[in-house]
């Protein structure tokens, strides 16, 4: 068996992401029915979302800075140009989007949600933006990891190498 | 007691939070369109996507604590803010992969 750091911090990234929205979605339930008795939970839930996306960014940034010029040289060589060239350069900007809904998230539940009809609708509305835009940056994570292997397939078929630039 | 007013804090990062989403999207395709922009951003950090991250989070905070000291973000209507924080992620979101589909 052969696992890479890069296996492991692209692992680890997607993880935490994947932590982060369902703790957004925990919030969310949790907030349809705050009250005081759920408070605690709430706040748990709350200070999970922005540590776990804060640790996605952390080692998706390592990954992507060190690791996936060389998929990305092997992706402009193969069929899904666009796993790049759409999808990775959306996703890289997108996520900023989610965290930054996540670092206010603390902040908008720090009030009486039981009590604060605005500030329940706003936690409710911020918690189901990072659901939705995390599963689209999940997605598009599916997407790129995929094109690396669609263009060796099709390299592997027609018996021409692939010339990516990562180190032997 | 019901209260139905944002707190002072979540009023003015709300507002903060909704310029730097708007702002993050157009400075992606600002260093998309414009090379010597991204250059520059790259020699910063040593990467342009760090630089932007960076900006994204200063701005951020650095806007929030500004509306929070001024105190203004607390007199918006707390449904116009929740309304303006989703319009510019759905503005924002929409607008990369719009700008990446096209160029």
């Amino acid at each position: 068996m052969n696992i890479t750091m890069s296996d492991v911090i692209l692992l680890g990234h997607a993880t935490f992401g994947i932590l982060a929205i369902l703790s957004a979605l925990w919030v969310f339930v949790e907030v349809l029915n705050a009250r005081e008795e759920n408070a605690s939970r709430i706040r748990t839930g709350v200070a999970v979302v922005p540590i776990s996306l804060c640790a996605a960014c952390a080692l998706g940034g390592y990954w992507y800075l060190h690791f996936y010029p060389a998929e990305k040289a092997i992706i402009l060589q193969g069929p899904w140009t666009f796993a790049h060239n759409l999808f990775m350069e959306t996703k890289e900007h997108l996520f900023f989007i989610t965290l930054i809904l996540a670092l206010y998230l603390p902040i908008a539940a720090a009030e009486k949600l039981y009590a604060n009809a605005s500030a329940r609708t706003m936690v409710l509305c911020v918690t189901l933006m990072i659901v939705i835009t995390g599963m689209a940056i999940e997605g598009a994570g599916a997407i790129i990891d995929h094109g690396p292997k669609v263009a060796l397939l099709q390299a592997h078929v027609k018996g021409a190498p692939v010339k990516g630039n990562r180190p032997e | 007691m019901i209260d139905s007013r944002l707190g002072r804090s979540s009023s003015a990062f709300a507002l903060a939070a909704a310029i730097t989403i708007l702002f993050n999207t157009a400075l992606a395709c600002a260093k998309d369109a414009n090379q010597p922009l991204s250059r520059y951003m790259a020699s910063v950090t040593g990467h342009n996507w760090t630089t932007q991250g960076l900006v994204d989070l200063i701005l951020f905070f650095g806007l929030g604590l500004v509306f929070m000291k001024a105190g203004r973000a607390g007199n918006i209507d707390p449904w116009r803010l929740i309304s303006l924080v989703v319009a510019a992620v759905v503005v924002g979101s929409v607008g990369l992969v719009a700008w990446y589909a096209v160029f």
